[in-house]
This record gives C-alpha cells, sequence and structure tokens, in this order.
C-alpha cells in the first residue's frame, strides 16, 4: 500500500512537472532560456531565415552584455535548425520546448512552417514570439492565447502593393486605375498564398482588373509554361510572391522568353535579399520593388523615440563586424531588422513586465505582459508601433500597429517609396528601358 | 482560350527542358541498368559538379567550356569514389541496405556543401542572346543543353555498341551472372560504369549551372523527378528514360499553360501513378 501511495505521488509530482512547467526564475533564479528556430539550412536560410538568426543573436549578445533582461536575467540561446522543412520545424519546437525546456520559442521564419506550429505551441499552453512569418493564417479566428507576433501580416503586404500602383497609375502609367491590367504569381505555400489574397482583395476593391493569378511549387524546375502563360495575359504590372531559388528560376526565364511589364513588385523574402538578386542578375533588377517592414537602418532616426536610432547604430556595427564587413549599409536585408528589432521588444518590454509585475516568466505572465504592450508608432527601429489584439479579436496576438513599406531598387540601393508619408525617394515607374523588362 | 502560338512554344519549351531531364535519367539508367543499385544521391553529384563549374568561371575566370571538361572530369572521379567506397562494401547487400547506404551519402554531399559553401545561391552569369522565331521566345541556354544532351546521348550510344568495353557493358546489364562465369571481371566492368555514369552527372551540372543556381538542396527540385522518369522508363532502359522524359516535360509544359503551373505537375505526377498500374516495367516494355 505505501508503495502504491509512493509511486501514485511520484507519478503527480511528475505530471505537475510536465503540465506546468516553473519558470526558470522561481527554480533557477538568473537564466531565462529562448529557444530560437529559424532555417539554417535548405532554401529559406539564404532567402532571409539566416538573416533574421543573425538579427536575434545580436539582440541577446546586445542585451546579455549589458548583464541581461532588467540587468540580471542572462539570456541563454538555444538553436533550432527547421531545415526549410514544416514537420521538421514542430519537431524542432518540441525539442525546444520539452527536451531543451526552453521559457520562450522565439523565431520561426516561414509561414507554412508557423501556421501549424503556432496552433500546436499554443495548445500546450508555451509561450512563442514569432519575428518573421507573416501568413495571416497564424491567427485568423484561431484565438491563440499564447502566441504574439509583432511584424505585419501578409495581407497587408499584398494591399498595400495594390495601392500603391493605384495610386500611382494616372500620373506614371498614364492610365486610370481600372484600366491597369495585374498579374499575380505566388508560391503556394501559406506565405505566397496570403499575400496574393491580398493583392487579389484590395485590386477587387479598387476596381483594378487581374488577368491572371497563378500559384507554382517553389520546387518546381521549370517556370517556362508560367511566363507563357504570363506574356499570353499581357499584365502591365506582375506581382511576385516567393522565396529563393524559385525567384531566380523565374527572372532568368521571363528574361529568355521575351517577358515585358510595366513594373515588377516582389513582396520580401527572395525579393529582399539585394545582394543575392544583384550577384545573380546584376543591374537586371534596377528599378524592381520589395515590400518588407522597413530595414531599421533606412528610418530618420529623427523620426523616431530617442534611443531607436543608437540601437539600429549598433545592430549595423555588429552586423559588418560579426557578418559582412562590406556591406553597404542601405544593402543590410530587412530581415535583419526583424530579427534585431522583434525580439528587442521582447527582451525590453514585454519579458521586464512579465517578471517585475506578472511574477516571472512563465507563459501565463508572458501572455500577461504582451497584452499590455503599447509601444506607440515610431518606438521601435523598425518604426512601427506594437498593440496586440486582444483575446476574442480575429486575429488576437497579432500586432495591430506593424505596417510593411514599399521598396525599389534605384541605383543598386533600395529606397523607400511608399506610402507616401514615409517616404524617402521618388519611385521610377514605369520600367524605364533601360530595364530588360520594361515593355516597349 | 490560349492563342496557338503559345501552345506552340510551350510544347518546342517541353522539348527543351526534357534534354536536361533525359540527360540526368541517362546516367542513373546507365549505372542501375548494370550495377544493379539505384544511386538515390546521382543528382547530389550533379550538384558538386555544378559547384566546381561555378567557382572555375565566377571565381578563377576559366571559360566555360573549359570548365565543363573539369566538372566531367570531376563525375567521373565521384562515381568511381562512390563505387568503390560506398557501393562495392554492400554490393551482396538487401535492396533496402543499399538504398539507405547512397541516401546516407545524399544526407551527406548535402551537409558537406552547407558547410563548405554555406547555404546561398551561386549563380554563374551568361549574357546569351534572346533567341526568337515566329514570335515565339526561346531559351538559347536550354537550347545548347538540349543539343549537347542529344550529342551525350548518342556518344554513349556509339560507346556502348562499338566499343569492346561497350559491349562487355551490355552484357553485364543483360547477365552479369553470365558474364563472372565465362571469366569476365564484372568490377572492372562497374568501375568503368560508374565513371560514366559520374561523368554523365558532371556534363549534367555543367549544363544546369548556366541555367539554375546552385545550392546545396538542388537535389530537391531534380532528384523526384528523375527518378520518376527512370521508372517510367523502365529502369535500366535508356531509350525508354528519353521518351519518359520527353512525355513528362511536355505534360508539365502544356499542361501549365493549358491549365495551370500547379496543375502541370499534378497531371504529370497521376500519369506516372497510372503507368505504374499499366506496365510496371516501363513505357517501352513489351506486355506479357
Amino acid at each position: 500500500m505505501r508503495t502504491l501511495r509512493t509511486m501514485l505521488l511520484a507519478l503527480g509530482g511528475a505530471a505537475v512537472l510536465i503540465a506546468a512547467p516553473v519558470s526558470r526564475a522561481d527554480a533557477q533564479g538568473q537564466t531565462i532560456k529562448i529557444g530560437v528556430l529559424y532555417d539554417h539550412t535548405g532554401p529559406f536560410s539564404a532567402a532571409g531565415s539566416l538573416n533574421c538568426w543573425r538579427g536575434a543573436k545580436m539582440i541577446i549578445d546586445y542585451v546579455n552584455e549589458r548583464g541581461g533582461v532588467l540587468g540580471k536575467y542572462k539570456i541563454v540561446q538555444v538553436d533550432g535548425d527547421s531545415q526549410s522543412k514544416a514537420e521538421v520545424a514542430i519537431n524542432e519546437a518540441e525539442r525546444l520546448l520539452n527536451v531543451e525546456k526552453v521559457d520562450i520559442l522565439a523565431g520561426v521564419y516561414s509561414s507554412a512552417h508557423a501556421v501549424p506550429l503556432a496552433e500546436k505551441v499554443d495548445k500546450q499552453k508555451r509561450f512563442l514570439w514569432i519575428t518573421t512569418a507573416i501568413s495571416s493564417k497564424v491567427f485568423d479566428g484561431r484565438n491563440l492565447q499564447y502566441t504574439f507576433r509583432p511584424q505585419p501580416t501578409g495581407t497587408q503586404f499584398g494591399e498595400l502593393s495594390v495601392e500603391y500602383v493605384a495610386d500611382y497609375s494616372q500620373d506614371r502609367f498614364k492610365k486610370a486605375p481600372k484600366d491597369l491590367r495585374l498579374a499575380i504569381i505566388y508560391e503556394d505555400g501559406a506565405y505566397g498564398t496570403d499575400v496574393a489574397l491580398g493583392n487579389e482583395l484590395k485590386a477587387k476593391e479598387l476596381g483594378l482588373n487581374v488577368v491572371l493569378k497563378e500559384g507554382y511549387s517553389i520546387n518546381a524546375p521549370d517556370l517556362s509554361s508560367l511566363v507563357t502563360k504570363l506574356r499570353a495575359a499581357r499584365p502591365d504590372v506582375l506581382y511576385h510572391t516567393g522565396y529563393n531559388p524559385d525567384i531566380s528560376l523565374f527572372l532568368r526565364q521571363a528574361k529568355e522568353q521575351g517577358l515585358r511589364l510595366r513594373a515588377y513588385i516582389g513582396h520580401g523574402a527572395g525579393h529582399s535579399q539585394l545582394d543575392k538578386l544583384k550577384e545573380a542578375f546584376g543591374k537586371d533588377v534596377e528599378f524592381f520593388h520589395t515590400l518588407d517592414p522597413i530595414a531599421s537602418q533606412l528610418l530618420d532616426p529623427k523620426k523616431l523615440k530617442p534611443g531607436v536610432g543608437d540601437l539600429t547604430a549598433e545592430m549595423v556595427k555588429r552586423y559588418k563586424t560579426q557578418y559582412d564587413a562590406n556591406a553597404p549599409t542601405a544593402a543590410i536585408a530587412p530581415h535583419v531588422s526583424m530579427g534585431f528589432n522583434n525580439l528587442y521588444v521582447l527582451l525590453s518590454d514585454v519579458l521586464p513586465r512579465a517578471i517585475q509585475k506578472h511574477g516571472g516568466f512563465g507563459p501565463d505572465a508572458l501572455a500577461a505582459a504582451a497584452r499590455e504592450t503599447d509601444i506607440p508608432d515610431g518606438g521601435t527601429m523598425q518604426g512601427y508601433g506594437v498593440k496586440f489584439y486582444p483575446p476574442g479579436h480575429r486575429f488576437a496576438g497579432q500586432n495591430q500597429r506593424a505596417f510593411p513599406a514599399v521598396f525599389q531598387i534605384i541605383e543598386g540601393k533600395f529606397e523607400l517609396v511608399y506610402p507616401k508619408t514615409v517616404a524617402t525617394a521618388q519611385p521610377v515607374l514605369p520600367l524605364p528601358a533601360s530595364s530588360p523588362f520594361a515593355l516597349r | 482560350m490560349i492563342e496557338p502560338i503559345f501552345l506552340l512554344e510551350a510544347a518546342v519549351n517541353g522539348i527543351l527542358l526534357s534534354g536536361v531531364l533525359a540527360l540526368l535519367a541517362l546516367g542513373l539508367n546507365l549505372i542501375f541498368g548494370v550495377v544493379d543499385i539505384v544511386w538515390i544521391a546521382y543528382v547530389d553529384l550533379v550538384m558538386v559538379c555544378m559547384y566546381l563549374v561555378y567557382f572555375l568561371v565566377m571565381v578563377y575566370g576559366w571559360p566555360l567550356w573549359l570548365a565543363g571538361l573539369g566538372s566531367l572530369a570531376l563525375g567521373a572521379l565521384l562515381g568511381l569514389g562512390v563505387h568503390l567506397l560506398i557501393i562495392t562494401p554492400i554490393l551482396g547487400s538487401a535492396p533496402v541496405n543499399q538504398l539507405l547506404a547512397t541516401g546516407g551519402l545524399l544526407f551527406f554531399l548535402q551537409s558537406f556543401a552547407t558547410f563548405l559553401w554555406t547555404t546561398d545561391h551561386k549563380t554563374v552569369r551568361l549574357a546569351l542572346p534572346i533567341l526568337e522565331v515566329g514570335g515565339m521566345f526561346l531559351s538559347f541556354v536550354r537550347l545548347i543543353a538540349f543539343v549537347i544532351s542529344l550529342l551525350a546521348m548518342l556518344g554513349l550510344w556509339v560507346f556502348l555498341r562499338r566499343t569492346y568495353i561497350g559491349t562487355a557493358i551490355r552484357a553485364v546489364s543483360q547477365d552479369r551472372e553470365a558474364m563472372a562465369l565465362m571469366g569476365a571481371n564484372p568490377q572492372y566492368v562497374y568501375l568503368v560504369t560508374s565513371a560514366i555514369g559520374g561523368a554523365m552527372a558532371g556534363l549534367a551540372g555543367a549544363l544546369l549551372v548556366i541555367q539554375y543556381s546552385v545550392h546545396p538542396f538542388f537535389g530537391a527540385a531534380f532528384g523526384p523527378l528523375t527518378f520518376m522518369i527512370c521508372v517510367l522508363g523502365g529502369l535500366g532502359n535508356m531509350v525508354g528514360a528519353f521518351v519518359a522524359a520527353v512525355v513528362m516535360s511536355e505534360i508539365i509544359s502544356i499542361g501549365g499553360v493549358v491549365i495551370s503551373t500547379e496543375m502541370g505537375y499534378v497531371i504529370a505526377f497521376v500519369v506516372f501513378i497510372v503507368m505504374m498500374f499499366v506496365r510496371p516495367g516501363g513505357l517501352l516494355v513489351r506486355r506479357g
């Protein structure tokens, strides 16, 4: 009987330990373990995921060098490699959460990973902080309680790029918006589908004419039929959402097959890796567009909260010291900022409040602290503010103040061209004759 | 309704794509036909050769044709190395063990390439003319690749038919036990076959790197399709592989234009599955 009671007690104890992981503040004191999940291998790595990790690592180092969160809680970074595969991302998340026993899971580059991952992690009542993946499906109607994302949504990307073209239609294309012919192509995962939906819905709302909308697999070895179809549809503006190497394959085949356009608009990921695009295509990508949250170094620090600009300078300095001494400052990919800035919001705003006000850094304390986050516009390195939609909202956990912006490659650099309120350069529209893709 | 000129363009592009796919399937099929082991990592050997061409051309400034010859030599060496180090010890093992061993090589090559060259995509930039014929745009690079692929296939056919070692290779592929009983040395035949199969990978690498960016996971795009073509054509059947490459490429290309890019691939895969039921031995195998 006594043995049975001992066994029951031991089992009960184990169950409590498994079901309610105690935050390390209570158990050990001075360290916070953060699982940092990105793709170190596979195609997503070079399409921005590795740059996100670099940003995340640099900000964790920065905070630790200053004594840690609140000057005394050091961050222990435990890396996971999603290998650009959703099933590996889920397994790695399990390992980080339940073997490494991290307090927080952060990162996630691909929407195809984030959509299944968010639900699984949330069901375990563990805290997930998404820095990069943009699909609206991560939150849409799910009422997640422990998942938060400072990053804007894919639908916002798709909508803004259509607004941009509609806004300049008459002035630059000499056509009424309804007379413009738009084509939308996208990788058929969660990311591409979401952005393309944003394109389509906004085009419908503004009365623009979508002549072709088509998805493709990022592993397709040939996209020549898509190019042929695009030529047959004769679009003025091409909206493209993809990673890499699918973008490279498409652009090569588009050039060889004589695709001609008035404007080419990409949406983040591979389209924002300027150094890779230039390496592969040289000046052919001049005047192409991309959308992303603003790379911090492109913003005027005077327009941001005092001190935010210093952080950006720190990020640029560290990036050049640790990863690419020759990188032109303007060419540092926005993904570095996403990792750096979005994790900084967690480390500088959410975590201190969770510890000081909610008694630690367990999932409930962190979620409560995140719901109280209220950073006004201009309060982060990427210009946006942070306030998460509350529980019960269709997008509960999504930052309602985040916004992307439109960039254009002008003279080999990304220039911020839209929205007009934050633009630092005038867009070049339509594609000038010097572009091999320009409609003649 | 799509205009006929675009359909014709899709059909021609399908033919050009089939040249590349047939070349990939050719080396793999040759090795399988003789050694009777499927090199799962075959397309990853192609990837290594692509890296060689990239570095020779872009970093060391070699002319492309010379880098292509280097790629051929590296492919042959890799073929020999794979046979001696991985295949020879497992020649008599169960097929599943052989599959696992070459599968292990695949992961090794991917990880090794990531370690050495990172996950960055590397591109050989060539300024080639755009080919416009009667309102159709054709890829000049693909046309070159297609012609070289055809010549390589023809060369291989002549080699197998007109040389002593070629005859020995065909003999082993038809009845390996009988060859051994007649006192021939199958190991020598295996080595020559692996070197030729590897050289084919080198040639494919040189032709692919001028069309695609190379990265450690390049095999993910072409590996499955290459195996499907080999199986559809009949494993070990080189003419069958060529026919299968044309069939699959045309379905992908024309299906992509008539319906959608995604559906082009879906239809190709459905055709493959159906054919596995109807002609499990391959397209050109006589029934009964």
